[in-house]
Formats: structure tokens, C-alpha cells, sequence
């Protein structure tokens, strides 16, 4: 009888056994990270109104969605003409990356523009690099701001922290850490002025 | 002194119960210990009793600190106001967290001499691969508790340092945006982000005590390395660590405390290299600070981090310089130890440690043209460092080795 005993059978109840409470094992991970993940109200609290007749001309205002920073800025026809003539020096031009993040709303037409209004800029507040907040450097050159900004400056933002560009459009310019032009996000007018953001 | 405990009744007792005599006398009085140790020897204990005064400050700061972002009267924060409480009306508050801020600071400074030490006599080599080994995985815990508990107090610095640090993980392929989520609890660092830190805040240092005793375990078994690198002999060239280096590590840890005592005293934030000055403005999510920097033991590796135009290359490669600390000990191929007799591994291993000097500096200060170029040839001499290690026994001359130390 011992001769003959069946190490096979017995094996593959060694490892059924075992392999069954390892993915018992790993199962209980599953509520623990979960818990870790963003609550049910944190989530609810996923909407903003804003009304942006309240942004004067030229004028930019920081305001908060999911307890995140948001830029609207109110761009005069002069800030307009400084999104023009730099297309070599973007990363992205077109914002092609991430079309998701503004599907809602972009059309040809505004693509350079990265907003449902021509004037009205509205984007996610955090360098795409390690979420600083940029600072706002909206006039072309560097009499303003020395020598933080290139020569050629056409106005736009600059990131303190590890020194990323943008421009007045929120577009990345090429030698800047940040991978991808400042985030946009899904909103809508729902009347004239009214924006819900979210 | 101890003789005389272990020969008295309740010592017999207690040892008929737990075996105490054979563990005092294998760990202590009869535990050999190479005779030529020097100076540079005694921070593996500091590190040990800095450790102690942390978790013992900690246990008394926790009564005390409350971790919400909630809003108060004031127009702080719950965390921001309580650690102000501790500081203004909890008695002796001000004493314990200047012991615990500066602690850390310390905590880093007497394990970068530790870490220092062992690349210089290279007790990394075998048979000490895996002690070295244990010896990366704590320091990694310490930066992940530092980093944690930077938090608490809910500063600018606080925030904008989780801020950045927290997307540093979001720069990663897949899993980035999950692990960030999980890390935040929310969209942005908040509220639920500042639970979590103090829970893992206080979870790191009980994991950190536990592989501690697992460090030492191994060192026991291995035993210390010494300033030649020499393989000893037990008796001929050993004395029992109890009471010789008891004695010596005492006197270390008279000086140390001399030290931390008066930085605890006269100068607690160290002109703002251990405390800095903008964690003192309460954390603010609509305004960075101008200039974001980590505290001093950790802007080496933020250099790192900024010597990238990539981002997800910068994160990779603050990763990989940390990483490479583990397989170290599998780099290094030549078969002499200590520095002393390896006249090009000594030239090279001063200059990575004025290397590391000069990143931290980097790191320190605000980002110029010129300190990004000296950032990256600093970081590749980091990494140069390491990798040319499997190569320099090839050409190396060593110098003759003594017989015995």
C-alpha cells in the first residue's frame, strides 16, 4: 500500500489548496485598496457654476473644481493676437494629445483657441509637469518679467517650480518639463455668461 | 555590572524562562567585534537611538495633532492649528515637536554617514550583500515616512511638496493615474489625502523598527566590517562588542546629543534647512509658493528629477537612482574591500560624495540656466559611478593588504 502511494493526487491537492486560499489571500486586497480610492461624496462634489461676466478684461481668475485650481481668464483681442505666429515652438499645437479631457466641446474652429467662447480660457490651473500653478505672464518680452521668460516671449504663463511655458492659449512650448498643454475639461454655457464646469 | 544582574535569583528565573543568558552572551558579551573599528562606526547605533527618540516624540505629538483639512474660526486649517496649539499651549509641546522635527533632519544625517561609511570601506561587499540589501529598504522607509509626515502640519510647503511628489506617480505608464487616486483619496490633494499620511505616518516607523531588528539580525550574523576590509580571526583580532563598544557608542551618543540638543534649543529650524520658513504659511490650494523645494535630505534626488526635459524620464530616473543602491553589492566585482587600498575606488567614491553635496545644493535652490547644467553633470557622474564600478577592478592597482588588522 505505501508503495503505491499516489504523490501525483496528493500534490495537486497541495497546490489547489494552497493556490485557492492565495487568491483568498489576494481577494482581501480588493476592499482595502478600495477604501483608499475617492469616496462617494468626494465624488459627488464633481460640479462648478461659474459666471465668467464676473472676469474683466485681460483680467484672470483662479477658481476651484474637485478641490482643484482653475484658470478663466478674460482675453482681450490683443491677448488673442499673441496665440498666433509660434506654432513651431509648441509641443502640441492642435492639442491632439488627450482629445477626451475637451470632446465635449472643441470644434475646428476653436481648436486654437482651447475654448467654447474665443475670450473666455477656461483650463485645469496645474502644470501638466508636477501640478504647480502657474504664474500668469500674459504681456509679450521680458520687460515685465526678466529673464524667466525667453527673449521672444509672446505672453502666457510660467511655471515657478520647474520653469514650463505655456502660452496664451495654455499650449506647451518645446524645452518645458511639462509632457502636455494645460488640461481642459468638459463644461457648457447654460445661458449667455453661466458656465458649469464639470 | 552586568555580571552581577545575570548571577542574581531573579535573572536565574527570568533565564530558565526565556533563555536571556545565551542571548546576552551571544549578542553582547560574547558577541566579537573586529578591534580596529573607528569613529565612523558609531552612527549604525545613533541611527538606532534617533529612531527611539522619533517614535517616542511621535507617540506624544499624536495626542495631540488633529489631521483635518476642515476649516476654522481662524481661517486656518484644524491640522494647520493644532500644531500651532502644540507649540503655543500644549506644555512642553514646543519641546517635543522641535525633538521630532529636528529628529528627522538628524535621523538623516547620521544615516547618510552610515550609508557613507559603508561604501567607503565597502561593507556592502559579501558577505554582506543582503545586510546592505535591508540596510536600502530602510532608508527608502524613512524618505517614504519623512515624506508623509512633511504633510501634517499642513503648510504650504506641505501641500505643494505632496503636490508635486504625489503627481511624480502620475507620471507613470497604466498604473500612474491609479496609484495617484489612491494615494490623494480625492481629485486633488486634500482633506482625505491628509488621513492617510498620518495613518501611514504612523505605520512606517513601526515597519521601520521591525526591519531594523531584521538589520541588525543580519549584522550579527555576518558581523562588522572594519577599516582595512579584512576577513578577522575570532580572538586574535576581535573584542567582545559588550563592554568595549557599549562603552565607545556611548560616548558617540554623548556627542550627538550635545549636538541635537543644541540645534533643539538654539536653533531648531537651522535657517530654514530643517523646518522651512514657507511651512509656516498655512496651506493655500489656489497659490504656489514661488519656490518649491523639499527639505535638505531629500533635494539630491529632486535634482535628479529636474536634470530631465521629460517628465516620465525624470520620474524614471529618480527611481533608478535609488534602485541602483540595490544591486550595488553585484556591481562592484573587485576583491578588496575598503577604500584604503583601492586607490581609484577612492578618488571615485569622494568624488560621489561631493557629488551628492552638490546635487542636494542643486536641489535647494531656485532653478537657474547654470545650476541645471552643473544638475546634470552631477547626476551623471551619479550614475557613472556605479556603472563603471563592474569595470575598475579590471585596471585597478590595489595596494598590498596587511596580514592581520
Amino acid at each position: 500500500m505505501s508503495d503505491t502511494l499516489d504523490h501525483t493526487r496528493r500534490n495537486f491537492l497541495y497546490v489547489a489548496a494552497g493556490g485557492m486560499g492565495a487568491v483568498a489571500a489576494g481577494a482581501t486586497i480588493v476592499p482595502f485598496i478600495g477604501s483608499m480610492l475617492p469616496a462617494a461624496d468626494t465624488l459627488a462634489a464633481s460640479k462648478t457654476e461659474f459666471d465668467v461676466s464676473t472676469v474683466v478684461d485681460g483680467q484672470l481668475v483662479v477658481i476651484q473644481w474637485q478641490g482643484k485650481p482653475v484658470f478663466v481668464v478674460n482675453r482681450t483681442a490683443e491677448l488673442l493676437k499673441q496665440i498666433d505666429g509660434h506654432d513651431e515652438v509648441l509641443k502640441d499645437p492642435n492639442s491632439e494629445a488627450i482629445e477626451e479631457v475637451s470632446a465635449a466641446w472643441i470644434t475646428p474652429e476653436n481648436r486654437k483657441y482651447r475654448s467654447i467662447k474665443q475670450e473666455y480660457l477656461i483650463m485645469v490651473a496645474s502644470c501638466t509637469h508636477l501640478g504647480c500653478i502657474p504664474l500668469y505672464k500674459p504681456s509679450p518680452g521680458r520687460k515685465e518679467w526678466g529673464d524667466s521668460v525667453p527673449e521672444d516671449w509672446a505672453g502666457g504663463w510660467h511655471c515657478p517650480c520647474h520653469g514650463s511655458l505655456y502660452d496664451m492659449s495654455g499650449r506647451v512650448m518645446n524645452g518645458s518639463p511639462a509632457p502636455h498643454n494645460l488640461h481642459l475639461m468638459p463644461y457648457e454655457y447654460t445661458s449667455d455668461t453661466q458656465v458649469v464646469i464639470g | 555590572m552586568l555580571d552581577k544582574i545575570m548571577k542574581s535569583k531573579l535573572f536565574g528565573w527570568v533565564d530558565e524562562r526565556t533563555g536571556a543568558e545565551a542571548i546576552i552572551k551571544s549578542q553582547l558579551t560574547e558577541y566579537e567585534v573586529p578591534k580596529n573599528l573607528n569613529y565612523m562606526w558609531n552612527f549604525g547605533s545613533l541611527a538606532l537611538l534617533v529612531l527611539v527618540l522619533q517614535i517616542l516624540t511621535g507617540i506624544f505629538l499624536a495626542m495631540y495633532y488633529k489631521p483635518s483639512a476642515a476649516l476654522t474660526m481662524g481661517g486656518y486649517t484644524v491640522a494647520f492649528d493644532s500644531v500651532e496649539r502644540i507649540m503655543r499651549d500644549v506644555n512642553f509641546g514646543w519641546l517635543i515637536r522641535y525633538m521630532h522635527a529636528v529628529g528627522a533632519s538628524a535621523f538623516f544625517v547620521v544615516v547618510y554617514m552610515h550609508i557613507g561609511r559603508g561604501l567607503y570601506y565597502g561593507s556592502y561587499k559579501g558577505p554582506r550583500e543582503l545586510l546592505w540589501i535591508i540596510g536600502v529598504v530602510i532608508l527608502l522607509i524613512m524618505q517614504g515616512a519623512a515624506f508623509f509626515g512633511y504633510l501634517l502640519p499642513w503648510g504650504q510647503m506641505s501641500f505643494w511638496g505632496a503636490t508635486v511628489i504625489t503627481n511624480l506617480f502620475g507620471a507613470l505608464p497604466v498604473i500612474g493615474g491609479f496609484l495617484q487616486e489612491v494615494l490623494r483619496g480625492g481629485f486633488a490633494v486634500g482633506d482625505p489625502t491628509l488621513n492617510r499620511f498620518f495613518s501611514l505616518h504612523y505605520l512606517f516607523p513601526l515597519l521601520l523598527a521591525a526591519i531594523v531588528g531584521g538589520h541588525v539580525h543580519a549584522l550579527h550574523v555576518v558581523h562588522s566590517n572594519n577599516p582595512t576590509g579584512l576577513d578577522v580571526h575570532e580572538g586574535k583580532s576581535t573584542i567582545p562588542f559588550h563592554p568595549y563598544y557599549t562603552i565607545k557608542d556611548a560616548f558617540g551618543v554623548g556627542v550627538f546629543l550635545t549636538l541635537y540638543c543644541y540645534v533643539v534649543f538654539f536653533n531648531p529650524q537651522m535657517g530654514g534647512y530643517f523646518i522651512e520658513v514657507d511651512n509656516y504659511v498655512p496651506a493655500n490650494n489656489l497659490q504656489t509658493p514661488p519656490h518649491i523645494a523639499p527639505v535638505w535630505y531629500l533635494t539630491p534626488w529632486y535634482t535628479i528629477l529636474r536634470s530631465f526635459e521629460s517628465k516620465l524620464l525624470g520620474v524614471v530616473a529618480m527611481g533608478a537612482s535609488l534602485a541602483i543602491l540595490f544591486v550595488l553589492p553585484f556591481l562592484d566585482r573587485s576583491k578588496v574591500r575598503s577604500a584604503r587600498y583601492r586607490p581609484v575606488y577612492r578618488q571615485m567614491v569622494y568624488l560621489f560624495f561631493v557629488t551628492v553635496i552638490i546635487l542636494g545644493y542643486c536641489g535647494h535652490s531656485a532653478p537657474t540656466p547654470t545650476l541645471k547644467l552643473v544638475g546634470q553633470i552631477t547626476t551623471a557622474y551619479y550614475f557613472a559611478f556605479f556603472l563603471l564600478l563592474p569595470f575598475v577592478h579590471k585596471f585597478e592597482k590595489t595596494k598590498p593588504l596587511p596580514e592581520e588588522i
